[in-house]
């Protein structure tokens, strides 16, 4: 029964600056229904979606909704239209209380008391109906991240919306919070809401949609109803000829074969005990044990905040365990520092890289040797011998296809994605006996996260071995040799490749130990 | 007794150019607009609302021709860092330079290279009727001029607004988050262009005080970092309005006193007792530092379409 | 880029602002060509202009420096001013209480005081930002005020020069003395000081690994950090550095211009430091080169309000339209 949408955008375009994002995309969405955005990073999904709501300005083309042509200038106007959004990155002022956040942008009505006993009436009874409970007096750092989801939704709810658009809504949940999500979201149509569903995860896709769009490099390749969509037809959609199906990782259906790990070789990591304490008082790892033999791929797995970060942060030497031992082929190193470290043949790809590991002010040269600029062959220690990293820069440039001028080039000018290569670039460009990573696929398009996995898994036939932190349980599954969960700062349980359940690890990511 | 009274007389007559100032800068703040150029603002605010009062013999309009002179000060801060996206502090410096120049260009242009410059008569005594009656209190606090009820009526004022307000929330969360407040249709733009222009009025204001209430006329050196000192107070007020009120006074009295202990010829050698107000300054910052909540998004620019890479 | 291109936009800027300020000039009834010629010439009409010059070169360039070096690693030092006083205080104090010694005694000593005095006034707010997170801008303007109350102090003490109606202490010992490089008019050899301390911050940012730590800090510091960079120590030494510089600026006031302290020799060069690296844009390549042209134009406005009776603050108006458009030229081409 062919019904009339109640949004569509017709022929897209936007560029930033030197990049086309979208080229002439085309989108419609029938009320009632959820309809899934799917593709890769950088395809353009996000951009058309801000667009909508008024974020980002369009080049050209048209917004319709219910067949009237409508101009959105910001946030304010896609709401006035009832088009609702949550963001990947959840956009929530920290310092105020879950009722502020929800209420921010609205009229209040004892608006010079700020008295919000109202308004929490209203939230409440959203809370009830749609199974969304949230303590509203507590500030937004007092959560943990699932339940900030649910402020970010319960934000979007508030405003009587008609389209609400979920950003990656999954990146950050247990398979049963998934589970409980999609419900939810089910719920809400029951409630007449129609739903946009951005992701790049294919099988999210087909288990909750009903229609699907595939976007490709800025441009639509195809619009599906779900009975006629594969998993087959989506990956074809999703990355056309650009990665080769059958060699590639990401799609492999095989489960790869744990490789021969001698198990009696000594281990390349060892955490004995390890425990953190952070600055507030608070024990963000407790107890942690493991060890890593050469060659092998450990994933640590677990819900975002759980200790992830300390973690690798140990390991590497960037923050000093509280108790424990960590070591090192066999070195102590638990009180080492990172420089060290690096030259003792660590490598690190931290999870924020933008943030975390780049320098937007400087050359790519001098981003390439951050971390290695103490050491031979780019330095002696106190003078830095630019003619030798200048040739390793270019050379890393072409191996890793950075798309820039040249050495010199300010980092701040290139392009997302190039930024990510070069981050990449410098990680795989020291030979390491351990590399850490954490979420090191995050934001890559499929070629490229493609690339990264085939560089690990050379690591391991170099009997080099990885620590793969992840919030994607789907890629350490595909990955790893075994997984360790992490909760609350904890190692619940580490399970081996024939071992691997995704919902049994999804009870240990959610705190529910395994029964002995 | 009769001694303490003209010494606390004092102390709240002298808070008002901090007061006004640090307010000033905390409402830029507030939306992130770090600004640095009060030296220059207050400057330009002394030397135009000396001038122009001299000009129509009335303090009142010098006054606003000083918080003009101001507002234009903040509509260029705001264009060249919210708009334009330039860095605040280069931006900040920038204009605090071209503060300086006119400041004391005008008056040379004006009144010509004289060496007895023309005086305009201080600020008048307002009496607030029965309170200023009550002993003790009565003339300290409620036979003030006109300004100093303003100051003390525009942080009680500023205090009600940011927190018991919808816009006051609204406006906060510019500075918090601003990401966060744009995608709820708040107006970041505005509120930012608002703080700033508002906020650089009163840094003006407070420089316009300066000559009509201490000498009755303008020279080169009168602001005497007290434009810098604005911006440690506001850090030391923890960027909210009814601690700045407190901790200007608490400045200024340390400042009287140093004055007092020259006047009375204390053995120290008076160059200690100058130090003192600054090095209390440090001192105290230390001590609240730990808890001072500076808003999240100070001192940086928000571009809505900046990609998140 | 090629130089050219580099330099186009500070010529427009230049350019820019002189006309800005010529329309003023002009509106006001005086001579804007003799006015022109007067602020871009007279330093190159006379030796003693020419020498004029490169004396407010030297703390010009020093100053601003000292702004610089703590900008690469993205913190901002306004406290040039005290550091400087600081160092010259030091160097008047260590002149005075060893005059008798020997010039290849004397001397050194002297320099070596004044720098430590400068870093030392440069430690305290880098320690502050370290061990209790305060801002850097705070507490060098702060301390800048402290520096007035000591060199009060100082100028009218013990070592007071009684026949000076100013506060000004007694000469320093001859050994103190930089030696000269011209006698007639006086240059002293303050200027190869500086020369070689601008060219060595400028071989240390671009080409050791502690230079690129430095540049890595200012540009991201929580990477830097993440790194294995050591960023807190990188800003407390970028601070000490600057308190050095500074602090060798105001030896060399002393030892090289005035033989003695007196109160109020840091002038203006504060702001003009300030003004001279942001135009530079950081770049410790460009401030000496920036820092001439400064210097001929502060010479310049001092003989124009001399003999046109224009104030000399036109000209600091220029120097602030030179930023601004400087800046501007940025914004124009990032479009």
């Amino acid at each position: 029964m062919e019904k009339e949408p109640i949004l569509e955008l017709k022929e897209i375009c936007k560029t930033f600056t030197k990049t086309i994002a979208l080229d002439g995309v085309s989108f419609s969405l029938v009320p009632g229904e959820i309809h899934g955005l799917l593709g890769g990073n950088g395809a353009g999904k996000t951009t058309l979606m801000n667009i909508l709501y008024g974020l980002y300005r369009k080049d050209s083309g048209e917004i319709e909704l219910k067949g009237n042509k409508i101009d959105i200038h910001g946030p304010r106007d896609a709401i006035g239209y009832g088009i609702s959004m949550v963001h990947q990155h959840y956009l929530q002022i920290s310092n105020y209380t879950v009722i502020e956040n929800i209420v921010l942008g609205t009229d209040i009505d004892k608006r010079y008391t700020m008295k919000l006993d109202s308004e929490a009436a209203r939230v409440t009874e959203l809370c009830d109906r749609f199974g969304l409970q949230v303590d509203l007096n507590v500030t937004i750092d007092t959560l943990p991240i699932g339940t900030r989801q649910k402020v970010e939704i319960l934000k979007a709810l508030y405003r009587r919306i008609k389209i609400l658009i979920l950003d990656e809504p999954t990146t950050n949940l247990t398979p049963q919070e998934v589970d409980s999500l999609f419900d939810s979201l089910r719920v809400m149509v029951d409630y007449g809401m129609s739903i946009v569903f951005i992701t790049h995860k294919l099988r999210e896709v087909l288990s909750v949609c009903d229609r699907i769009t595939v976007l490709r490099e800025g441009r639509n390749v195809t619009t599906l109803e779900r009975s006629q969509a594969s998993e087959e037809v989506l990956v074809r959609a999703m990355v056309g000829d650009q990665v080769n199906i059958e060699s590639s990782v990401y799609f492999a259906r095989d489960t790869q074969q744990g490789s021969e790990l001698e198990s009696d070789a000594k281990p390349v990591l060892a955490l004995q005990s390890v425990g953190l304490i952070s600055k507030d008082g608070i024990a963000r790892l407790k107890d942690v044990t493991f060890q890593m033999r050469p060659g092998e791929i450990f994933g640590i797995s677990g819900v975002a905040g759980n200790g992830q970060r300390e973690l690798a942060e140990c390991v590497t030497g960037i923050i000093p365990p509280t108790s424990g031992q960590i070591t090192l082929n066999g070195k102590d190193v638990t009180q080492t520092t990172i420089n060290e470290l690096l030259k003792l043949g660590i490598t690190y790809i931290p999870e924020d890289r933008l943030h975390d590991g780049f320098l937007p002010k400087g050359s790519v040269a001098q981003n390439l040797i951050l971390g290695y600029h103490r050491q031979p062959p780019y330095s002696d220690g106190r003078f830095i011998d630019w003619k030798t990293v200048y040739q390793r820069a270019n050379s890393l440039i072409r191996e890793y296809n950075i798309k820039t001028t040249g050495p010199d080039a300010p980092g701040g000018n290139l392009s997302g994605g190039n930024i990510q290569r070069v981050m990449i670039a410098r990680a795989f460009s020291m030979p390491s006996s351990l590399m850490v990573a954490h979420n090191p696929t995050r934001g890559l398009d499929i070629r490229s996260m493609d690339f990264v996995y085939q560089k690990i898994l050379e690591r391991k036939k170099q009997t080099n071995a990885t620590l793969l932190i992840s919030e994607d349980l789907d890629e350490l599954l595909l990955m790893c040799d075994r997984i360790a969960v992490i909760y609350r700062g904890e190692i619940l349980g580490i399970l081996e490749r024939s071992q691997f359940d995704k919902y049994a690890i999804g009870r240990l990511m959610s705190g529910i130990k395994a029964e002995e | 007794m009769e001694q303490l009274v003209t010494f606390l007389r004092l102390v709240l007559l002298s808070m008002v150019p901090f007061v006004l100032a640090s307010q000033g800068t905390m409402l830029g703040g507030r939306t992130g607009v770090f600004n640095v150029a009060q030296e220059g603002i207050m400057l330009v605010g002394a030397s135009l609302g000396f001038l122009i009062s001299y000009q129509f013999g009335n303090n009142f309009v010098g006054i606003l021709a000083a918080m003009v002179s101001g507002a234009i000060f903040g509509l260029l801060l705001a264009y060249f860092t919210t708009t334009l996206k330039m860095n605040q502090f280069v931006i900040g410096l920038s204009l605090f330079f071209i503060g300086v120049g006119l400041s004391s260009l005008i008056p040379k242009l004006v009144i010509g290279i004289t060496l007895s410059p023309p005086l305009i008569p201080t600020l008048p005594e307002v009496s607030i009727p029965l309170l200023s009656q009550i002993p003790i209190l009565g003339p300290i606090l409620f036979k003030q001029n006109g300004v100093v009820y303003f100051a003390v009526l525009l942080s009680i004022g500023l205090w009600y607004y940011l927190y018991r307000t919808q816009n006051g929330l609204e406006l906060r969360a510019v500075g918090e988050n601003p990401m966060a407040a744009d995608s709820l249709g708040v107006n970041t733009v505005r509120a930012r262009y608002l703080t700033a222009i508002i906020g650089s009025a009163l840094i003006a204001m407070a420089g316009a005080y300066l000559p009509m209430v201490y000498t009755g006329t303008f020279t080169e050196g009168m602001v005497r970092g007290r434009g810098w000192l604005a911006i440690a107070l506001t850090f030391f007020g923890g960027w909210s309005p009814l601690m700045i009120l407190t901790g200007s006074l608490f400045f200024a009295g340390v400042e009287a006193l140093a004055f007092r202990a020259q006047v009375i010829g204390l053995a120290v050698p008076y160059q200690y007792l100058l130090m003192v107000p600054y090095l209390a300054t440090i001192l105290i910052m230390i001590l609240t530092f730990r808890k001072a909540r500076v808003p999240g998004f100070l001192g940086q620019n928000y571009d809505r379409e900046k990609r998140n890479l | 880029m090629t130089i050219a291109r580099k330099i186009t936009p500070y010529m427009i800027a230049i350019v820019a602002s002189f006309a800005a300020a010529g329309i003023f000039i002009a509106a006001m009834g005086f001579d804007v060509g003799r006015a022109y010629s007067t602020i871009l010439g007279t330093s190159f009409r006379t030796p003693n202009g020419f020498i004029q010059t490169l004396l407010k070169f030297i703390p010009l360039t020093l100053l601003a420096l000292a702004f610089t070096v703590p900008l690469t690693a993205g913190k901002f030092n306004i406290g040039g001013e005290g550091q400087m006083i600081m160092g010259a205080i030091a160097a008047s104090a260590a002149g005075i209480m060893f005059a008798h010694l020997p010039f290849y005694l004397l001397l050194p000593l002297v320099i070596l005081a004044g720098v430590i005095a400068g870093a030392l006034w440069g430690l305290v707010p880098a320690w502050l930002l370290y061990r209790f997170g305060l801002h850097e801008i705070l507490t060098t303007v702060l301390l800048n005020f402290v520096s007035f109350a000591v060199i009060d102090l100082v100028a009218t003490g013990p070592w007071r020069d009684p026949a000076a109606g100013h506060p000004t202490t007694i000469p320093i010992g001859e050994g103190g003395f930089l030696p000269m490089l011209v006698s007639n008019p006086p240059l002293h050899s303050g200027l190869i000081l500086a020369v070689v301390v601008a060219a060595g911050i400028y071989v240390y940012t671009t080409r050791t690994t502690s230079g690129y730590e430095l540049v890595a800090s200012g540009a991201n510091p929580r990477a830097a950090q993440v790194y294995g960079i050591n960023v807190k120590r990188m800003f407390v030494f970028s601070l000490v550095l600057a308190g050095a510089l500074a602090g060798l600026a105001g030896v060399i006031e002393v030892a090289g211009v005035q033989h003695r302290l007196i109160e109020g020799m840091q002038s203006n060069f504060l702001v003009l430091g300030l003004i001279i690296g942001l135009i530079a844009k950081g770049d410790n390549l460009a401030v000496p080169f920036v820092a001439l042209f400064i210097a001929v134009l502060e010479v310049g406005a001092s003989a124009m309000q001399r003999t046109m009776m224009i104030p000399v603050q036109m000209v600091f108006i220029v120097e602030a339209l030179v930023l601004l458009f400087v800046l501007l030229s940025d914004v124009v081409r990032r479009r």
